[in-house]
């Protein structure tokens, strides 16, 4: 009796001892922790008070020493307390700091004379190359952008028809910023399919590719009336990273077409009496782009399906008719066909690749690619186009005929 | 007899292996570099290569159950070589934690918090690991599941997020690179994410059943490949030729996710599951460090081993390298060279061994 | 290393020492009684030495009244008029109409106890030491002069509360009676909800001084025996003064007493406790509170609600999936915001981030200083209005909302953001109340790893603190079953809980897989009548 007491005590005084031990192991650890706590302090951590938040970049040449000059938007952060007192016409939300500097990092760094505190990039929402650079080459320029950790792959490409400082400069009517409100336009681009949505990493992709040549939608202040209004339209097309040339609207369109990338947009066509015309509203448009190599010459056969509304119409015969609709459909097809073979020529005139034709026919012809890939330049200008169009048009909104003068009292 | 008396359910061997070759999750971007487009294809290749090889280490555990691979070796080669064999088991170990411990820090440093001191990322992830091997397998074997389910999440959802940004195109044209870039892709993959498995030798002894011991290592290994090879693809559908250019291919494409201008700046996701996976297969090579240099010892436990072993592994991850550019150079040629053979030829080659001696039958004829 | 080991060696010989210490003074007192009243009277007179509050009451008894008696009770305890109308008037009076009351001896205590008393709850006595328990525990001990033996018969008067609803866990379907401060109420009112023999209610006695009635109450056949007998072991090892809430117990028997996590639960309601019982836990009740412990406990019982079950699946499983998003939000609110804003600012949507930053603007601390003291200030709110009488405890709830919502941002003391993110955080935490306790420790510890190491930090908390819950075990369950280890069946009643009729298994982990006890009595689906009643007809 009294043994099997003896173990009993001794079993329950094991467990607190292995129980007293891991108290002991658990300790260590918190000791640890409070060794990290004493040791480590606070770092790495920005307060965002601190923090100069950019939302848009933009890169020019310096005119009097030729070096980059980077000028970064900055949110105001007191800004919002002023407006709330109702604050005048010139205080801005946004402050525009510029330097310049040897490389795009080291004019930011230099930023930091100006602003007291390092650059914050990650938000940035638009990078705007200004003409000179572009016609320089941007692949110099790229590099930062896609190699500090802060900047993000998403960030918009826009190149400036003249100076991008000015464009950035230019104050929006409804947002409060430039930079954001040039992202907010280009991200639209859905509306009208008159430029594209392009951003550092598919420029960097077409750009990486041998011979596909990146494009970026263009921005340029309009002067219309006394206010300046920023806008984008139309691309400029880049080859071996410098800006060879620019596409118009209806080049862009025709370009998009090809990639499928057409999300609406507007067509106008001549109505079938000759008097007027049809507005059709693109709804949806896919595309198919075959390469094929016949007898030793390249055929890209381009198939097209396109569906549209009627939206608008500016003749008074009435539109919604079969017959109408098979002539539209025509008319449209015809519209569609001149938009590619313009952005083709244009491109051909270029020489420049912005379809990826090259990067198309080495995924299906991989063993001629080698050898075509060479003297990509050359060939590129004798590839044929085979377009095919095939559209639809699905309804006619609110109205089945439209409105005439005297049409009612029949 | 053994050090460890926690036991693992036979499923939870499933989870512990697939969760385990998950954690490699962040070096297929050694892979890609060198195969490009192709590194799916590398990835299935790696599987069925190496798939052989696995399956012996299940085979062997199964043969000499209830044993880790310290006391096998010693059982094998006898007292001298055994040793012998048992301590390159031990530098494999040591220093593909280390290695792996540093793929986290440079992880953070390169993308999430760069401004943190290396040295103090890297102790406060192998203090979390000690933590976790001094609860033992039996815990880690609990919550493997877990770890599996949220790696799978974040790749899913990822893949899911990105599906529009999608361009499969990319994979084209099929067969392009020199075979002998894919070869060097392969025995990449096998090395790396499958061929690592080999710490299970250290943990299959743990089996409470080792019944479908192969069996689950087998459907473990298969939900770990798949789940690199979803990633693989997302990579490289998303980032088409731009993907050998990142520093981690996974978290630029993860950059690029802009739904709606809402479901955007998701990198959380990934820092998220790969610090978790990454946890978890440090955790388990911590584990089997820890155990096999206690039973080389011949130590009864290895709890006091833990905390030292913490600090060799933190000076080993902080002075080893110099850069990412250095990290990936030597993994790339020399440290799939001193880890092939004790992937490749020495568990084959016990098992023969003890095939011939008639081992296994003789020690249970010991025991009983 | 050395010194670590010397340090073991002599922490383990004092360990002995108490050891044995701690077992000498076993019933010293333990002497029987002599058949001599005085002499015993005498005794108990120096073992209470003196307490005004005692009686003794001697009188003579029998037919012509040749036996000497006494009575000792303790006035506050007993019931007088009681102890005149059942012990003293059948002793002295009732006897006499005993036709053989003439021979019977009454110096033996059975012929008293067989003839004379008419209460049923009575006890005889030899010991000196078990007559005293019983005396302070409020029973009317009657001596008999010339008798080695003392009858202990049980008057208790107890003041106790009515039944009333348990103020910690309202419900609004339901039974809202909950237990009372009278042990033997809550025995009965777990009683009366299973009435099957197989319900086992074990006495202990615990506390050196206090001497608390402590119940362990299961379920036998489906209770696991080493559970109960792990039970046993656990209680008869305390060893303290008194036990003044089951409080005392939890702290003497749970499992992890380093851990911030509980491992044993507690509730006020008999139908949560009479659940958790037909489940196979056991109930430890104790004397003196309302509060029952229940073992083992795991970590998602705290997720659940006994109106999880009355109301319809439907909302139920909603409202679980809420209070687990509201304990995710209750610990990492203030630990997300900070390492967001402090470390990952490229991870806060723009048009966030210039807001946050502008409402941040004019706040002098850093964001970590900003949330420790919005946390420390509701904290304190938290404490002053528990403490505080009712009607100035709202008082201080206005002055909390007006002195942290309003004032502390006009001030720019704080950002609105912070303001939002801490009285979010604050209402979660009381979504789940088992846990408030490790909820608010662990919002402190992430806010700090936050603050120190961002995203990672937590990330590493949260690592740490998942191991530590899957190493926990509640009386040999793991603590985060049936997530870890997963047991697929009892997922049923997790996250989400499904109907009560496919839930037709006991927790695997809980009760011994072992035939009869595993499967309750299948419950069926509704299925009711096809055809229309009205229409048969």
């Amino acid at each position: 009796m009294e043994k099997m007491n003896k173990q009993k005590r001794l079993g329950i005084y094991k467990k607190m001892y292995i129980r007293e031990k891991t108290n002991i192991k658990i300790m260590k650890i918190i000791l640890c922790i409070l060794l990290l706590f004493v040791l480590s302090g606070c770092f790495g951590g920005r307060e965002i008070n601190d923090l100069e938040i950019v939302i848009g970049m933009g890169v020019d040449k310096d005119e009097n020493t030729g070096k980059i000059l980077i000028t970064a938007q900055i949110v105001k952060e007191q800004s919002a307390e002023k407006t709330v007192g109702g604050g005048g016409e010139d205080s801005k939300a946004f402050w525009n700091v510029s330097s310049t500097g040897d490389s795009i990092f080291d004019a930011v760094r230099q930023i930091t004379h100006k602003t007291g505190n390092r650059l914050f990039v990650s938000h940035n929402q638009a990078v705007i190359f200004g003409n000179e650079v572009v016609t320089e080459g941007l692949q110099e320029y790229l590099d930062f952008f896609l190699r500090a950790h802060e900047m993000r792959p998403t960030a918009l490409i826009l190149v400036a028809e003249d100076r991008a400082l000015d464009i950035m400069d230019a104050k929006p009517e409804t947002e409060k910023f430039p930079a954001i409100n040039i992202a907010k336009l280009v991200k639209t681009y859905g509306f009208t399919s008159h430029f594209y949505k392009v951003n550092m990493k598919d420029f960097a992709s077409s750009l990486m590719s041998g011979t596909t040549a990146p494009v970026a939608p263009l921005v340029r202040i309009s002067d219309d009336r006394e206010c300046k209004d920023v806008y984008v339209s139309g691309m400029g097309v880049f080859k071996k990273g410098k800006m060879v040339g620019k596409l118009n609207d209806e080049e862009v369109r025709g370009l998009l077409w090809v990639l499928g990338k057409v999300k609406s947009g507007v067509i106008i066509v001549p109505a079938p009496s000759g008097q007027g015309s049809a507005v059709l509203e693109i709804m949806n448009a896919k595309s198919k782009v075959i390469p094929e190599i016949k007898d030793g010459k390249i055929v890209m056969n381009v198939k097209i399906r396109q569906e549209s509304s009627l939206s608008e119409q500016t003749t008074s015969e009435n539109l919604a008719t079969i017959s109408a609709f098979e002539k539209l459909q025509k008319a449209q097809e015809e519209i569609i066909r001149q938009e590619i073979m313009k952005a083709f020529d244009k491109s051909r005139e270029l020489n420049a690749d912005i379809f990826g034709f090259g990067e198309m026919l080495h995924k299906k012809y991989n063993n001629q690619w080698k050898s075509l890939k060479d003297n990509w330049d050359d060939i590129y200008p004798t590839i044929e186009l085979n377009i095919d169009v095939e559209t639809k048009i699905l309804k006619t909104d609110l109205l089945k005929k439209p409105v005439l003068p005297g049409e009612g009292e029949k | 007899m053994s050090i460890e008396k926690g036991k693992v359910c036979s499923w939870q061997l499933l989870f512990l292996v697939a969760g385990f070759v998950q954690g490699s999750v962040l070096l297929i971007d050694f892979a890609v570099g060198i195969t490009e487009h192709q590194t799916w294809m590398v990835i299935l290749a790696g599987l069925v290569v190496s798939a052989p090889f696995i399956l012996s280490y299940a085979v062997l555990a199964k043969r000499f159950q209830g044993m880790n691979v310290i006391q096998v070796n010693d059982l094998v080669y006898g007292r001298f070589l055994g040793k012998v064999v048992s301590v390159y088991y031990i530098f494999f170990y040591l220093m593909t934690l280390s290695f792996n411990i540093r793929d986290v820090g440079e992880l953070y440093i390169t993308f999430l918090m760069p401004d943190t001191p290396f040295i103090f990322l890297l102790i406060g992830f192998t203090a979390t690991c000690a933590y976790a091997v001094y609860k033992g397998i039996e815990v880690l074997a609990r919550v493997s599941h877990l770890f599996l389910i949220t790696g799978m999440f974040v790749i899913i959802s990822t893949f899911a997020l990105l599906i529009d940004q999608m361009d499969f195109s990319n994979f084209l044209p099929l067969f392009e690179l020199p075979f002998i870039r894919i070869f060097q892709g392969i025995h990449l993959m096998s090395a790396i994410p499958f061929g690592e498995t080999i710490v299970f030798l250290m943990i299959i002894g743990s089996l409470n059943k080792t019944e479908h011991a192969i069996r689950n290592t087998f459907i473990g290994l298969l939900i770990g490949a798949i789940s690199l090879l979803i990633v693989s693809v997302r990579n490289t559908a998303v980032l088409g030729k731009t993907q050998t250019i990142w520093t981690s291919t996974s978290f630029q494409s993860i950059r690029l996710i802009d739904i709606g201008t809402v479901l955007t700046r998701m990198d959380f996701l990934i820092g998220i599951a790969q610090t978790v996976l990454i946890f978890f297969k440090c955790s388990l090579f911590f584990y089997a460090l820890a155990v096999a240099v206690a039973q080389l010892f011949g130590l009864k436990s290895y709890l006091p081993l833990v905390l030292p072993l913490a600090g060799i592994e933190v000076i080993i991850a902080a002075t080893v390298f110099q850069s990412p550019v250095d990290h990936a150079g030597i993994t790339q040629n020399a440290g799939i060279i001193y880890s092939a053979p004790l992937m490749f030829v020495i568990p084959p080659l016990t098992l023969l061994i003890a095939k011939i001696r008639g081992l296994p039958r003789h020690e249970r004829g010991k025991d009983a | 290393m050395f010194r670590y080991i010397l340090k073991k060696i002599r922490y383990l010989s004092l360990k002995n020492k108490n050891m044995f210490q701690d077992t000498m003074p076993e019933k010293s007192n333990s002497v029987p009684l002599v058949p001599e009243l005085r002499k015993n009277l005498e005794t108990i007179k120096g073992i209470l030495r003196g307490s005004s509050d005692v009686t003794m009451h001697e009188f003579n008894f029998g037919h012509d009244r040749r036996f000497r008696g006494a009575l000792v009770f303790i006035n506050s305890m007993v019931d007088k008029e009681e102890i005149h109308k059942n012990i003293l008037q059948p002793l002295m009076y009732d006897v006499l109409l005993l036709r053989n009351g003439v021979e019977l001896d009454f110096t033996n205590i059975d012929t008293v106890r067989k003839n004379l008393i008419p209460i049923t709850d009575n006890l005889k006595v030899t010991l000196l030491d078990d007559l005293m328990d019983n005396l302070l525990a409020g029973a009317v001990i009657l001596l008999i002069d010339g008798s080695e033996e003392a009858l202990v018969i049980n008057l208790r008067k107890r003041e106790s509360r009515s039944i009333e609803e348990p103020g910690t866990e309202a419900v609004v379907r339901g039974p809202r009676e909950g237990f009372i401060e009278n042990v033997n109420v809550n025995i009965t009112l777990i009683r009366r909800k299973i009435k099957h023999p197989y319900l086992c209610v074990e006495k202990f006695v615990i506390g050196e001084k206090s001497k608390t009635d402590v119940y362990v109450i299961y379920l036998k056949n489906v209770a696991n025996p080493k559970l109960i007998e792990e039970i046993r072991r656990r209680l008869s090892r305390i060893k303290i003064d008194a036990v003044l809430e089951s409080g005392y117990i939890e702290q003497f028997i749970e499992d992890a007493p380093y851990s911030i996590f509980p491992t044993i639960s507690n509730s006020e309601k008999p139908d949560k406790v009479v659940a958790k019982i037909l489940e196979g836990r056991a109930a430890i009740l104790a004397d003196g509170t309302p509060f029952a412990l229940v073992v083992p406990m795991v970590f998602i019982e705290s997720f659940q609600s006994v109106e999880d079950y009355y109301a319809r699946p439907f909302l139920a499983s909603i409202m679980r999936l809420i209070r687990f998003l509201s304990y995710i939000i209750s610990t990492l609110g203030p630990a997300i915001y900070v390492a967001l804003t402090v470390f990952h600012q490229e991870l806060i949507p723009t048009q966030l981030l210039i807001s946050i930053a502008e409402g941040r603007e004019r706040v002098p601390f850093p964001a970590i200083l900003e949330a420790s003291l919005m946390m420390f200030t509701f904290d304190i709110l938290r404490e002053a209005g528990v403490r505080l009488p009712k009607p100035v405890g709202q008082t201080v709830g206005i002055v909390g909302a007006l002195v942290l919502g309003q004032a502390s941002v006009e001030a720019g003391l704080i950002s609105p953001i912070m303001v939002i993110v801490v009285s979010s955080t604050a209402i979660a935490s009381f979504a789940v109340p088992a846990q408030t306790d490790s909820g608010t420790i662990l919002r402190y510890i992430y806010l700090a790893l936050a603050g120190i190491a961002g995203g990672f930090g937590v990330i590493m908390g949260l690592l740490a603190t998942l191991i530590h819950l899957a190493s926990l075990r509640s009386f040999g369950t793991p603590y985060l079953w049936p997530i870890a280890p997963l047991n697929l069946s009892a997922l049923k009643d997790v996250f989400i809980r499904m109907p009560l009729w496919s839930m037709s298994k006991r927790p695997e982990a809980i009760i011994w897989d072992d035939g009869d006890s595993f499967s309750k009595s299948p419950g069926l689906m509704p299925s009711p009548c096809e055809k229309d009643n009205h229409d048969s007809d």
